[in-house]
């Protein structure tokens, strides 16, 4: 009987803590809550930062953007999410489209924000930016063969490029400035001859096109700058040794030509946000001078300050023009952009 | 409505009144995607139909088809040969064939393409000393048949488990025959000894199907597109919810029809067979065949846990310096706190229902067994959809109380989607034992409580620690249902493991991944004893 009596007290402690654990949705005043995308080990370092410089505590839910938008919109009014975070301006777009956003005004912004990152509507703003660029093989391309994204159709690439898959955002986003630059029916011409071009199917992380170069399975590829900042950062001696075997090239950056592709993570403030006072203070902390830093020499982004440099590795790449587009386009022309992957079969 | 009527004429009103409550509350959030399908987007639906599920469909079936194969090879020889012979080594694979379960497949699948990639240490190591065969090996190994192989290997425990108990249990009798018949030990296996084990064999099987048709990352990776890519493609490229629950929908159904068609050709073999308490003699092996039993049973040992453990265990070590004890420690206990939670309440809540059916008994039971699995069959993320509109729902009834976002829901979740893996095995506890138990005990004047504490508890006590640990393991596996439902601020092992994998940082996720794998390693080895000691041999 006493070890009945065990076996009750036992499981009758443990339902009491599930219950108890259950009801942890107390509200503190003093804290704001983040669905974020964005989970990089400085991303921490800057919440930690925050919350010993004002004493609000940062609450932070990370998954994918469209679950997070999907969770958004459920909760409508009891929603207690006070901020958005992506690292795709086009969930942006799209979260404002759907009406989850609240227009955001920070005093002088575009003195610490260059304007064409910044919204044109205000329901976000921007932390740090990146550009999809091209990498080629030291051994096998002469840098005067690189040009534009156009010409990547250029026969001379056939069986050259590597590029990962079209479910990736930052392909998707590619794809929507090619839309919102030449229209739908040139870009369709455009990704029908790149594929052909491919190396490969389409597969793997950025990081994996960068490797299959120095295996010789593909001449050049198309991939995200801040990947290759973290390849040459690599812990893995042969890993470095891949990120030397390739060098950087920023298309269309000749006169005339509207620069390189980019693409923003932003933050928005959720339409019922709870607590919108340090919201607001996060979203300027997140855009001060010290933040930007940090986010420059962690994670290979760029600042979207336009006084702040760049981390060192990626110094060495040298200035770039980049493409002024109205960033909410490549929201705008997603949809466009995945009906011409898959007709032309961009897997 | 048979399911109805048949439920009517059983005997125990109560049992049915609460075992229907309880499917209910289990299958709700189901429920709720289902009144998606009314909200149908035409336009979206037709495009990726026309577009894309044909091709999904078809990489999703030879995907299946490979995975099956070769988790059929690494689980069935190895179980027959440490079932009826003995050999050196045939203890230790006893235990270790179970291991490769404590690998998640999509730490799986990063770890064999970072070993076999360019810079990986395979190809690294022939650079340096052999580069003339090099080349050879300097391949594009991001293909359907690799990942096949690399699925097979980290699913495969699932049916050699239940093969292993299945060879165990027919015991010396149907072999002493078909020796005497004249047939070969290859004949025994394939003409007797097989058709026997059909239903176990399948039961596993179709565990592996599931997993590999649930799988989103490891496939996302290889740049294979299978039936779940087109789910996610509605959900995440063309943003359309209801196209992507349609969809799962499909699946779901697809599923369950393979199911029941299985059963149906099935039934004929299904609890015909007399068990034998006879325990087999094992069959001594001579030097060659001792050899070749390492071989068949050290592949999938090798192959499916060691080679990937050094390797991550090689990267742990290499970023030593830069864990953050404190924080993996933090992640521990919410990894065990969830696991833990969910396998008490799933083997609470199997126990009953499988108790209620067997004193109940009436067909309808058996209908409602196959509902409670359902969540099985659905992709984790689905699920997580399904629970944030019901307490969306909930929410706007009774104002003010949010759950979405609590550890309840987090578990509630967990609860559907593991259901079948925690039921199976107290399901086929309860199958095993006879009638004349309940009768005896009734006969003796024991009411409904005392049947249950007296005489179910016990002797099931061995399969609630197979369903509890099977669970365990599998919550702390499980990402995308955490992904979308965690509380603030709450990160798993499985979380942390994938957010430095997905932003190709490897080596600094291992340490997390080598905790997962070290936790349902010991595990499974308890697991291993427990089966030990309730089927001996």
């Amino acid at each position: 009987m006493v070890i009945f009596s065990m076996k009750k007290i036992i499981f009758g402690t443990i339902l009491i803590s599930f219950f108890l654990s259950c009801v942890n949705q107390s509200k503190k005043s003093n804290e704001v809550n983040l669905y974020s995308q964005r989970h990089y080990n400085v991303d921490k370092i800057q919440y930690k930062n925050f919350e010993e410089l004002t004493g609000i505590k940062v609450n932070v839910i990370k998954a994918n953007a469209d679950e997070l938008i999907e969770r958004m919109k459920n909760e409508g009014k009891n929603s207690p999410a006070d901020l958005f975070i992506t690292v795709d301006v086009g969930k942006l777009f799209q979260a404002s489209e759907m009406g989850l956003l609240q227009k955001i005004t920070i005093p002088s912004l575009n003195e610490r924000v260059s304007e064409d990152l910044m919204d044109k509507n205000g329901f976000w703003v921007p932390i740090t930016y990146r550009s999809r660029i091209i990498v080629y093989s030291n051994k096998r391309v002469d840098v005067s063969e690189l040009s534009t994204y156009e010409d990547l159709a250029n026969e001379k690439w056939r069986g050259r490029i590597l590029v990962r898959s079209s479910s990736n955002a930052y392909n998707q986003a590619l794809m929507s400035s090619m839309v919102a630059n030449l229209g739908i029916e040139a870009t369709t011409k455009w990704s029908e001859s790149i594929v052909k071009n491919f190396a490969r199917d389409p597969k793997g992380s950025d990081r994996d096109q960068v490797k299959a170069i120095a295996a010789g399975q593909g001449d050049i590829a198309i991939v995200n700058s801040y990947y290759i900042g973290l390849l040459l950062s690599s812990e893995k001696e042969e890993e470095l040794n891949a990120g030397n075997a390739i060098s950087v090239f920023f298309p269309n950056q000749s006169k005339g030509q509207r620069g390189s592709h980019i693409n923003v993570s932003g933050v928005g403030l959720a339409k019922n946000s709870p607590n919108k006072e340090n919201a607001i203070k996060l979203i300027n902390y997140l855009i001060s001078e010290e933040a930007q830093k940090n986010y420059v020499s962690n994670s290979y982004e760029y600042s979207v300050n336009p006084s702040i440099k760049p981390d060192k590795i990626v110094q060495k790449w040298g200035e770039f023009k980049r493409d002024t587009l109205d960033l909410n386009l490549l929201g705008k022309y997603r949809q466009e952009a995945i009906r011409i992957f898959d007709k032309t079969g961009w897997k | 409505m048979e399911i109805i009527k048949s439920l009517l004429k059983s005997q125990n009103r109560k049992g049915v009144i609460l075992i229907s409550f309880l499917t209910l509350v289990l299958l709700l959030p189901i429920i709720f995607l289902l009144g998606r399908i009314f909200e149908f987007n035409n336009e979206n639906f037709f495009y990726l139909w026309d577009n894309l599920l044909i091709d999904y469909s078809k990489n999703t079936f030879y995907l299946v088809i490979i995975t099956a194969i070769f988790s059929l090879l690494f689980a069935v020889f190895p179980a027959w040969l440490i079932s009826t012979s003995s050999f050196y080594g045939r203890k230790f694979y006893d235990i270790v064939l179970y291991l490769p379960l404590a690998i998640p497949s999509y730490i799986m699948a990063f770890t064999y393409s970072d070993i076999l990639s360019y810079t990986g240490p395979m190809q690294t190591f022939l650079r340096n000393n052999y580069p003339q065969i090099s080349n050879f090996f300097n391949k594009d190994y991001l293909q359907i048949e690799v990942l096949g192989i690399i699925m097979a290997l980290s699913l495969f425990p699932y049916i050699y488990t239940v093969s292993r108990v299945s060879f165990s249990l027919l015991g010396s009798n149907y072999i002493d025959v078909a020796k005497n018949l004249g047939l070969s030990s290859f004949q025994t296996f394939y003409k007797i000894i097989l058709p026997l084990s059909r239903p176990a064999i399948f039961s596993g099987l179709f565990l592996v199907l599931m997993e590999v048709l649930n799988e989103y990352g490891a496939v996302k990776y290889f740049g294979i597109n299978t039936f779940t890519t087109g789910i996610f493609r509605a959900w995440f490229s063309m943003n359309d919810v209801n196209t992507a629950t349609q969809l799962s929908i499909i699946l779901l159904i697809v599923v369950f029809a393979v199911f029941f068609i299985e059963r149906f050709l099935n039934s004929k073999y299904r609890y015909n067979y007399k068990i034998n308490n006879n325990i087999q003699n094992l069959v001594k092996s001579g030097f060659y065949k001792t050899i070749t039993s390492n071989i068949i049973c050290g592949i999938p040992f090798v192959f499916g846990f060691l080679f990937p453990l050094i390797f991550i265990l090689n990267n742990a070590i290499s970023t030593y310096q830069k864990i953050d004890i404190s924080n993996l420690f933090l992640l521990s206990k919410n990894t065990v706190l969830v696991a833990l939670l969910t396998a008490i309440s799933v083997i609470i809540f199997a126990f009953f229902v499988e108790f209620i059916r067997k004193i109940s008994k009436g067909k309808a039971y058996g209908y409602i067994n196959q509902l409670i699995s359902l969540g099985y069959a659905l992709p984790g993320a689905v699920i997580g959809m399904g629970l944030i509109l019901l307490f969306t729902k909930i929410n706007s009834l009774f104002i003010g109380i949010s759950l979405i976002g609590s550890l309840f829901v987090l578990i509630y979740a967990y609860v559907i989607r593991f259901m079948a893996v925690g039921k199976s095995p107290i399901s086929s506890s309860f199958d095993r034992h006879p009638e004349t138990y309940d009768q005896t005990a009734k006969n003796l004047g024991a009411g409904t409580f005392k049947l249950f504490q007296k005489l179910h508890l016990p002797i099931n006590k061995f399969a609630l620690m197979v369903a509890f640990i099977l669970t365990f393991i599998d919550v702390m596996k499980e990402l995308p249902i955490t992904l979308i439902l965690r509380p603030f601020n709450f990160d798993t092992l499985a979380t942390q493991t994938y957010e430095y994998a997905i932003e190709e940082m490897i080596p600094r996720s291992s340490v997390y991944s080598l905790l997962i794998i070290v936790i349902g390693s010991i595990l499974l080895i308890l697991l291993k004893k427990t089966i030990s000691k309730s089927w001996p041999n």
